[in-house]
């Protein structure tokens, strides 16, 4: 029997950028061109496999205007990885982008693998932030990066495969209550140092 | 057949046919047993049947045909046949459904039968008799109406016990029916048993449309006849015609062929003498009785002495004509003897004279000559003037002819004239005269005619009058029936819709089995897991084949609710698919569960409620929610209580012209949230709406009416609930000024959302003096429960409750402030608590959290819930909790300040002792 392992995912990033998509598409393989505007955080599960392990990811979504952004904590607060989105069409999601990784790095769990989604992809057109700044900056922060369409179901999967090959395998000792497995303990331990 | 021989030779041989023999009182009831019909009519004792015309046919063969009508109580039919004794009846008329009707214009008897899919024009012998027949009718349709129907079949029984009581009044009324038409005496001899026995036409009235049955009938006749040929049973004397009956009849196709060429023969029936015409015609007789004893003897002696008279004149002058054409022969006499006297002259003359005088002679003749032929033509036209002359005398007498005729005919109307003088003159010696003598003759030629047109007026009149008492217990009848059936109706709606609420609640309990049943199994791959997947496919798919195939449902779950939400939430997930349905199940369960009992009552009390003025009443009500109708008008009033003081006339305009003057920097974050506004609303999602517009003004407006707050995410939910509820745009704004300035605390939408955070920590302080227990668990399994309320403080549960719960909140909400949002968080926490209990796993109790708002379907429990169940809850308390926290979290977030200077100083430190050279992306960020 696989072990299954909860990982806590957030996402992060300016409003608008496409945060709720990304997770709706790679959910329910579904996008809506209206998604209702995420208040507070909505929450979604899926279970994709890894190596010999299940990874379930527990993905919540947050708002994304300014002012939520004092309840970030509370989402990225235990959680294995982030996903931060921009919008490749707008500089200023570029810029936001930056704000996060920075209170990451000063508030979030120690370990918290980043995950750096240019959105929109299939709008690249009229983007506005090339490629290579993005490359060059995730490798300035040790970070993945991958350009996304939520929309026409671009490098969805990828993202998240790219997360779970990110997460370290788990220490055999630590395996303990049937197979289940919980990384939600020590990271919370972790992100207490600042909350 | 029996019976058909005798009267054959009669109504084939006169047109008008079936009627008059019908009408024929004469003729003696036969004896009873006299045939197999008979004796079964005879069981059945008041029995509506008898005889009456039915116009039909098509083209030539159109007219009227005898047939004998009777009426099945039990199916409410009214049969026919051709005769009385026939054993299939042609054809029936529901009666159930059909209205009468007699029009006073039409032949006398003629009434109608409409049914929803024909009309039946019908002639009875006489106006009583349809009279009789109609009410005969209008009384078994009621019957029939009233009668209480056919025992149900037996699950009925079952269900009558939990089941509202179906009570039905079902009144006698018989005696409103006699204020419009008394009942009619049942003609005698025309309707009944006994019109059975009227001679009836033979086959001339064979019906074409149904000649199977005739010939049915036919057959069963002449079988029933050989058997009582072989009982020998019948008195001889109506034995004999029969024996040639049946070889006649014994050939349908013979008297089928024949019959087309026979039919129109009957088909004009002269129509019965009506009164007036009878009036009239003696009228006339009684005038000419008086009449031709003066007149005719005067007219005639005196046109003849005329004519004498004339006739002379006329000899008189032909005899002067005479005259002078006489002498004019006279003077030719003489001319001629005058001649002979020359021609002797000239003969001596020429016997004697020499030659010299005898051309002096000849000349002296010639000039005679010549002179004497002048004169000829001087008397010849002498004639035809006089001729002329004589032809304008005859013109002229022509035309005094003509004159005399004139004259004479003067006279001869005078004359007239004089007669009926006279006549009149001996009346009224007779009967002293009653009216003024004035003009008696012009007064009383007036006056006949009068009476004439009275007496045609009152024909007319009485034949309305009638008609109109008809219609009158017609409308009377058919409008008890209508209200009998309405009532019928509702209590099998109310019945229906108790029924559809049992069985939404036991499919939905079936379908959370089956959830069960799922959870159980787990991921077991086996049969019985294969055979769950199935039927939970099979649950998912009923209601989309019951919504197309069964289009008669009476209340169905409509894809929208009131307010243009979606019913069914569209979860993606399949197992969330089940709940959702369960969900909508429960909601439709308990709305028409709800309908009579609860809304019927509430509605009642509103709209017994006057103007409304603040009270401990009102607030029990608001609690238990506003009537659809009623909730614009509450709202409006609520939201002017609250921003009364800060309404001045104009002060939206402006603000909306501010808007268009200058950019507001949320405009761009508006715009952003406009069309990802309620995506499962109708009135948002469609493009054609004008609420998206209406949104963003009123955001636009509000951003500047309070640009501490500008917009924040979730205030255009708050302000599409106020939209769907005002509509005008105005008051939603004004709704949602009242919300976020009046009603919650201040920084509650601002830049940190202070206030909304603080809620949460109050919130989960009261859950754990109220609901210990589900605290402990939620504790235990590491769940944070304001990642999930956070978002019902801030848009008041806009995003979470089904409509009409969360506007039963919002009606509470606005008058009581923010308290109710604390107990509606409570409660549903409550409602749901076993259900969490259950829950072994913190990401089990997080994905049930994510949609347990929206399963919620009794907005009465949950009601109760918050405003008893989670008593006391006071004020002064959720002040006090306020008030800690706030101060709690504003120490955190300085501390969070701190350290992250701390941080920031630490960091810098760190590299500046790195080398310069690489310059990390960090300070760029810090310069963003
Ligand atoms: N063209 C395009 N539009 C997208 C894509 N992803 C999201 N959007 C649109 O961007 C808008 C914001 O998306 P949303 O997921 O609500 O953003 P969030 O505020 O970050 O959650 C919506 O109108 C989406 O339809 C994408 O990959 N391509
Ligand atoms: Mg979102």
């Amino acid at each position: 029997m696989m072990a299954i392992r909860e990982l806590k995912v957030c996402l992060l990033g300016d409003t608008g950028v496409g945060k709720s998509s990304i997770v709706c598409r790679f959910v329910q393989d579904h996008f809506d061109h209206n998604i209702s505007p995420t208040i507070g955080a909505s929450f979604m599960t899926k279970t994709v496999p890894c190596g010999n392990e299940l990874h379930k990811f527990l993905i919540w979504d947050t708002a994304g205007q300014e002012r939520f952004h004092s309840l970030a904590p509370m989402y990225y607060r235990g959680s294995a990885a982030a996903v931060i989105v921009y919008d490749i069409t707008k500089q200023d999601s570029f810029y936001t982008l930056k704000k996060w990784v920075k209170e990451l790095k000063e508030h979030g769990p120690e370990n918290i693998v980043m995950a750096i989604a240019g959105n929109k992809c299939d709008l690249s057109d009229i983007r506005e932030v090339p490629l290579k700044d993005a490359k060059e900056y995730a490798e300035s922060i040790g970070a993945i990066v991958v350009e996304t369409s939520a929309k026409n179901a671009i490098n969805i999967e990828e993202l998240f495969q790219g997360i779970s090959r990110q997460i370290p395998p788990l220490d055999p000792h630590e395996n303990g209550n049937n197979g289940i497995i919980k990384v939600e303990k020590p990271t919370t331990q972790a992100s207490r140092r600042c909350c | 057949m029996e019976g058909a021989g005798e009267n054959a030779p009669e109504s084939s041989s006169s047109a008008p046919g079936s009627e008059e023999s019908a009408r024929d009182p004469q003729v003696p009831p036969p004896e009873e047993e006299s045939g197999d019909c008979a004796r079964s009519l005879e069981a059945v004792p008041k029995k509506l049947c008898g005889y009456l015309s039915k116009f039909g046919g098509k083209g030539p063969i159109r007219g009227w045909k005898s047939r004998w009508f009777f009426y099945d109580e039990r199916k409410c039919q009214l049969y026919y046949s051709r005769t009385a004794q026939d054993a299939n009846p042609l054809d029936s008329i529901d009666l159930s459904s059909a209205v009468f009707d007699c029009k006073a214009d039409a032949e006398e008897g003629i009434f109608e039968i409409k049914t929803p899919s024909r009309v039946i024009t019908l002639k009875a012998a006489t106006k009583q008799a349809m009279l009789y027949w109609l009410q005969q009718l209008q009384m078994k349709r009621w019957e029939f109406h009233n009668s209480p129907p056919a025992p149900p079949a037996t699950p009925d029984a079952a269900l009558a016990g939990n089941g509202p009581v179906l009570h039905l009044e079902l009144g006698q009324e018989e005696a409103e029916l006699e204020e419009f038409l008394c009942p009619v005496k049942t003609p005698p001899g025309l309707v009944g048993v006994t019109a059975a026995l009227q001679p009836f036409p033979a086959l001339q009235n064979i019906s074409l449309k149904h000649l199977g049955t005739e010939i049915q009938n036919t057959m069963h006749n002449i079988r029933g006849n050989k058997q009582a040929q072989g009982t020998g049973h019948e008195p001889p004397g109506e034995d004999s015609p029969q024996s040639g009956e049946p070889q006649r009849e014994g050939q349908p196709s013979a008297s089928d062929a024949s019959t087309p060429g026979r039919e129109p023969e009957d088909s004009p029936k002269p129509a019965p003498k009506s009164s007036l015409t009878i009036n009239f015609a003696q009228k006339a007789k009684r005038q000419n009785n008086t009449f031709p004893f003066f007149s005719e003897g005067i007219t005639r002696n005196r046109t003849a002495q005329e004519k004498v008279a004339a006739l002379e004149q006329q000899v008189l002058m032909l005899t002067k004509e005479l005259k002078s054409q006489k002498e004019l022969v006279k003077i030719l006499h003489k001319a001629l003897e005058a001649a002979q006297q020359e021609k002797r002259a000239s003969s001596a003359y020429l016997a004697a004279a020499e030659d010299k005088d005898r051309l002096e002679l000849v000349r002296h003749k010639v000039r005679q000559i010549a002179e004497l032929g002048r004169r000829v033509e001087a008397l010849e036209q002498e004639r035809e003037s006089l001729a002329h002359t004589a032809s304008l005398r005859e013109q002229q007498v022509q035309e005094l002819q003509q004159h005399v005729q004139l004259l004479m005919d003067k006279n001869h109307a005078k004359q007239q004239v004089i007669c009926k003088l006279s006549e009149k003159v001996t009346q009224d010696f007779r009967h002293p005269p009653d009216q003024s003598p004035l003009r008696p003759d012009a007064a009383n030629r007036d006056f006949l005619s009068q009476q004439e047109k009275i007496e045609h007026l009152k024909d007319d009149m009485e034949a309305y009058r009638t008609q109109n008492r008809f219609l009158n217990s017609e409308i009377h009848q058919v409008t008890k029936i209508w209200r009998k059936v309405a009532e019928k109706e509702k209590a099998l709606l109310t019945k229906c819709a108790y029924l559809q609420a049992r069985n939404c609640q036991v499919e939905s309990k079936y379908l959370a089995g089956l959830r069960r049943l799922q959870e159980a199994l787990g991921d077991e791959a086996s049969e019985c897991s294969e055979l769950l997947r199935q039927l939970v496919q099979e649950a998912l798919q009923w209601e989309a084949g019951e919504a197309s195939s069964d289009s008669m449902e009476l209340s169905p779950i409509s894809e929208y609710d009131e307010y243009g939400f979606l019913t069914v939430p569209d979860y993606e997930v399949e197992d969330l698919k089940l709940l959702a349905k369960i969900q909508a199940l429960e909601v439709r369960s308990h709305h028409l569960l709800g309908l009579e009992a609860v809304d019927r009552p509430l509605r009642e009390r509103w709209a017994a409620l006057g103007d409304l003025v603040p009270s401990a009443e009102l607030k029990q009500l608001l609690r238990a929610g506003v009537p659809r109708e009623h909730r614009p008008r509450v709202w409006k009033w609520l939201v002017h209580l609250r921003v009364q003081h800060l309404h001045t006339p104009g002060c939206y305009q402006e603000l909306l012209s501010r808007g268009q003057a200058r950019e507001h920097p949320a405009a761009r974050q508006i715009e952003l949230d406009l069309n990802r506004t309620f995506p499962n609303n109708k009135h948002f999602t469609c493009a054609t709406s004008s609420f998206p517009d209406k949104l963003r003004r009123v955001l636009l407006a509000f951003s500047w009416q309070n640009p501490t707050i500008g917009y924040c995410q979730g205030l255009n939910r708050l302000a599409a609930i106020a939209l769907l509820v005002l509509e005008e745009e105005e008051s939603a704004f004004w709704c949602l000024v009242a919300i976020v300035e009046t009603i919650m605390p201040a920084d509650y939408y601002c830049n940190t959302l202070t206030a909304s955070q603080v809620d949460q920590r109050v919130l989960q302080d009261l859950l754990s003096e109220k609901l210990p227990r589900l605290m402990a668990h939620l504790g235990q399994h590491h769940v944070d429960l304001s990642l999930v309320t956070f978002n019902w403080f801030l848009v008041v549960f806009a995003d979470s409750l089904i409509s009409n719960i969360l506007l039963r909140v919002w009606d509470a909400f606005l008058y009581e402030g923010t308290k109710v949002v604390f107990r509606y968080a409570l409660a549903i926490f409550k409602y749901n608590e076993k259900e969490i209990l259950r829950l072994q796993n913190g990401l089990e109790i997080y994905q049930y959290l994510r949609f347990f708002t929206k399963t919620i379907s009794n907005s009465r429990k949950l009601m109760n819930i918050a405003f008893n169940d989670m008593n006391p809850f006071r004020m002064k308390q959720l002040r006090q909790l306020r008030m800690v926290h706030r101060e709690r979290l504003e120490a955190e977030l300085r501390e969070l300040e701190q350290l992250k200077a701390e941080y920031l100083e630490r960091r810098a430190s760190r590299r500046r002792a790195v080398s310069e050279g690489c310059a990390s992306e960090d300070e760029v960020e810090g310069e963003a």
